[in-house]
C-alpha cells in the first residue's frame, strides 16, 4: 500500500470507530470492550512500528506499557500532579527506559534483541513486587488498588459513564496513529525500511542506524507508556498480572491478524482480536487453547493478515516495494 | 561451611548438566536453521507429562521403558511440527518473525492444553533411584548422580552423532553453509526437520530428568525456555561448545546466587551477567555473526 491508501484506510477505520458508540453506547460492557480495543490498538501499532517497519524484534512492549501505567499511577498519587499531565510524564519515563534498553540492543541482532527486550519484561515483575517497587509505591504483589480518575477542564471522566471516556481514549488513539503514520511517511520511515532490508547498504548510503534505532525505541516506548497511563487511570487498579504471558500473546495475535508491517492492519487486528477474545471468554480454560491454535493456523493460512487478504483481492503488490519506490 | 559450599557446587554442576542438554538443543536449531523456537519450553513440559502418563499406566512404570518410548514419540513430534508449521514459512523473506509467532502460538496452545487435560496442579514423578551416599555431613543423593550421568551421557551421545554419523555430518554441513550443503546434495529440508526433532528429544529428556526434582506444571516450561535462551545467547547462538560452557557457568551462578542472596535474585543475576557479556561481546562467548 502506498501512503495515500494507508491514510485513506486510517481515516476510514477511525471514521467507523467514531460512530460505534451510537450503536453500542447504551451497553456499558460493550463500551468497555471498545475502549480496550482502542488502547490495545495503540500498543499494537507501536509494536508494529518497531517490529514490522524498523525490523527490531522488541519483545518489551508490554513491559513499557506496564511501566507507563505504574509510573502514571504513582506520579499522580505521590506528587498530586493531575492525571492528564502524569500520563505524559509516565510516557517520558517509559521513553527514557526505552532508550536505555535500546542502547545495548544497537550492537545486537535478531533473536538477541528479542532476548534482551524480553528480559526487561521478565525482570519487571520481581522489581515491581520486590522491595524496590514497594519503596516506589507499587504496592508489592497486591498492586495499586485506587488510582485517581482522569479529569480535564474540571470534568472528571468516570468509568461508569463510558461514552466521554471512549472519546477521550479515541482522541489519544487517533493522535498516536497519526504520529505513527507521519513517521512512516517521513524520511524516518524510509530510513527504517532501508535499515531493515539491508543494514550494511543503508549505512553505506549514510543512514545512521544508531540514530534511527534509538529514535524508534524512544518513540514507541513513549507512546506505549502514555497509553499505559491512560489505561491505569481508566481501569483504576493495577497488578503485575498484566505481565503474564496471556496478554503478551494476545498482542501477538493482534499483529498476526492485522499483519506485521502493514500499518493500519494492527488497528483492525486489535478490534477483531479483543472482540473475539471477549466472545470466547465463556469457554473458560479453552479460550487460550483456541487462541493459540488460531495463531498457528492464521500464520500458516494468512501470513500477511487482514491487510494481506485485502491486497490479494485488490490485486496490489506487497507494501514494502511500493512504499520504497514512491518516495 | 565447606560442606555447604561443596553442596552448592554439586547442585550447580547437576543443574548445569541438564541446562547444557537443553541449551544445546536450542542452540542447535538456531545454528542450523536460524529459527527460534518459542515452543521449546512447552516441549520440556511435554517430556514431563509423557513420563507422568506412563507412570500412570501399570506396566510402563519404569524409567528405562519411559526413556525408550519417550524418545521416539518426541522425535516424531518434533519432526512433524517442523514439517507442518515451520517448513512452509521458510520461503517467505520475513520468515524469522513468522516462525517466532507460530511457535509462540504453539506454546500457548500446548501450555493451555496441558492445563485443560491434566489440570493446573503440579504433577510429581517418582525418583529415578532412591537412597543417598553419605560421608559424615556430606550427602549426595543417587538421584542427582543419575541425572548428572544421564545428561552428560546425552550430550556425549549427541556429540558422537554429530561427528560420526552421516546425518550428523550433514547437520554440521548445513550449519556451516546451507547453500554449499545443498549443492553437494545434502537434503536441506530433511536436515532442518531432523535437527528440530533432535532438539525436541533433548529438551524432552531434560523435562523427564528435572521433573523428578521440580515437578511438572503446565506453564513450567517458560522458566526453562528463558534459561535455555539466556544460556544460548550467553554462549553464542549456534555455538554448541559455547552453550556447554555457558550452561555450567549459569548453573554455578544460579547455585551460588541462590545460596548467598536467595532464589529471588537468580533470574536478575542471570540477566545482569548476560547484559554485561553482551555489552562486551555482542555475539556471546563463542558465537559468530551470520
Amino acid at each position: 500500500m502506498d501512503y495515500k491508501r494507508i491514510g485513506f484506510f486510517l481515516a476510514l477505520i477511525w471514521g467507523v470507530v467514531a460512530l460505534l458508540p451510537i450503536f453500542f453506547g447504551s451497553t456499558q460492557f460493550l463500551m468497555h470492550i471498545l475502549i480496550m480495543c482502542l488502547i490495545w490498538s495503540v500498543v499494537a501499532s507501536c509494536w508494529d512500528l518497531i517490529m514490522g517497519f524498523a525490523g527490531i524484534f522488541s519483545f518489551g512492549q508490554v513491559a513499557f506499557f506496564v511501566m507507563g501505567a505504574y509510573a502514571s499511577a504513582i506520579i499522580s498519587a505521590k506528587f498530586g500532579i493531575p492525571p492528564i499531565f502524569a500520563v505524559f510524564l509516565a510516557g517520558g519515563i517509559s521513553g527514557a527506559v526505552g532508550v536505555l534498553v535500546g542502547i545495548p540492543c544497537l550492537k545486537l541482532k535478531g533473536a538477541y534483541i528479542a532476548l534482551v527486550t524480553f528480559a526487561v519484561h521478565m525482570i519487571l515483575e520481581p522489581i515491581l513486587k520486590g522491595d524496590i517497587g514497594r519503596a516506589l509505591g507499587t504496592g508489592g504483589s497486591r498492586g495499586i488498588l485506587t488510582i485517581e480518575p482522569m479529569s480535564l477542564f474540571g470534568y472528571t471522566f468516570n468509568a461508569s459513564a463510558p461514552i466521554p471516556y471512549f472519546y477521550l481514549i479515541f482522541a489519544v488513539a487517533v493522535i498516536c496513529s497519526a504520529v505513527i503514520y507521519l513517521v512512516i511517511r517521513s524520511h524516518w520511515g524510509t530510513a527504517f525500511l532501508a535499515l531493515k532490508d539491508s543494514e550494511d547498504f543503508a549505512a553505506c548510503l549514510g543512514v545512521s542506524a544508531f540514530k534511527y534505532k534509538l529514535m524508534v525505541f524512544a518513540l514507541t516506548s513513549f507512546l506505549t507508556g502514555t497509553i499505559g497511563g491512560f489505561y491505569a487511570h481508566y481501569v483504576g487498579m493495577l497488578s503485575t498480572r498484566m505481565l503474564g504471558i496471556d496478554l503478551f500473546v494476545t498482542l501477538m495475535v493482534i499483529l498476526v491478524i492485522g499483519g506485521v508491517g502493514k500499518f493500519p492492519g494492527a488497528i483492525v487486528g486489535a478490534f477483531i482480536t479483543i472482540a473475539a477474545n471477549e466472545m470466547l471468554s465463556p469457554l473458560g480454560p479453552y479460550r487460550p487453547v483456541i487462541l493459540g491454535a488460531m495463531v498457528v493456523v492464521l500464520v500458516l493460512v494468512l501470513p500477511d493478515g487482514i491487510v494481506g487478504l485485502v491486497e490479494k483481492f485488490s490485486g496490489r503488490t506487497g507494501s514494502r516495494e511500493v512504499a520504497v519506490k514512491s518516495t | 561451611m565447606w560442606i555447604e559450599i561443596i553442596d552448592v557446587i554439586i547442585s550447580g554442576l547437576i543443574n548445569g548438566s541438564v541446562y547444557a542438554l537443553m541449551a544445546v538443543g536450542l542452540t542447535l536449531i538456531y545454528g542450523v536453521s536460524k529459527a527460534f523456537n518459542f515452543a521449546y519450553g512447552s516441549f520440556y513440559s511435554m517430556g514431563g507429562y509423557i513420563a507422568f502418563l506412563m507412570f500412570g499406566a501399570a506396566f510402563l512404570n519404569n524409567y528405562l521403558i519411559v526413556f525408550c518410548l519417550a524418545v521416539p514419540v518426541l522425535l516424531l513430534l518434533g519432526f512433524v511440527v517442523e514439517k507442518l508449521l515451520v517448513a512452509p514459512l521458510r520461503k517467505r523473506d520475513d520468515w524469522e518473525i513468522k516462525v517466532m509467532m507460530i511457535t509462540l502460538g504453539l506454546a500457548l496452545f500446548l501450555d493451555n492444553a496441558y492445563q485443560v487435560v491434566f489440570g493446573a496442579r503440579m504433577k510429581a514423578l517418582p525418583t529415578i533411584l532412591e537412597g543417598a551416599f553419605e560421608a559424615g555431613e556430606f550427602i549426595l543423593s543417587y538421584q542427582d548422580v543419575v541425572i548428572f550421568i544421564l545428561s552428560i551421557g546425552g550430550i556425549l551421545a549427541f556429540r558422537w552423532f554429530l561427528n560420526n554419523t552421516r546425518t550428523g555430518m550433514s547437520v554440521r554441513a548445513v550449519a556451516q553453509n546451507p547453500m554449499g550443503a545443498q549443492i553437494v546434495g545434502i537434503p536441506k529440508e530433511f536436515v532442518f526437520a531432523a535437527t528440530f526433532a533432535i532438539s525436541t528429544v533433548m529438551v524432552g529428556m531434560g523435562g523427564i530428568l528435572l521433573a523428578q526434582k521440580y515437578f511438572v506444571t503446565p506453564t513450567g516450561g517458560w522458566d526453562i525456555l528463558v534459561k535455555a535462551w539466556v544460556i544460548t545467547a550467553f554462549g553464542g547462538m549456534g555455538s554448541i561448545q559455547g552453550g556447554l560452557y555457558a550452561a555450567f557457568i549459569v548453573g554455578m551462578l544460579e547455585a551460588f546466587v541462590g545460596w548467598h542472596f536467595g532464589m529471588n535474585w537468580t533470574l536478575m543475576a542471570l540477566f545482569v551477567v548476560l547484559l554485561a557479556t553482551l555489552a562486551i561481546r555482542p555475539q556471546g562467548l563463542m558465537g559468530k555473526w551470520g
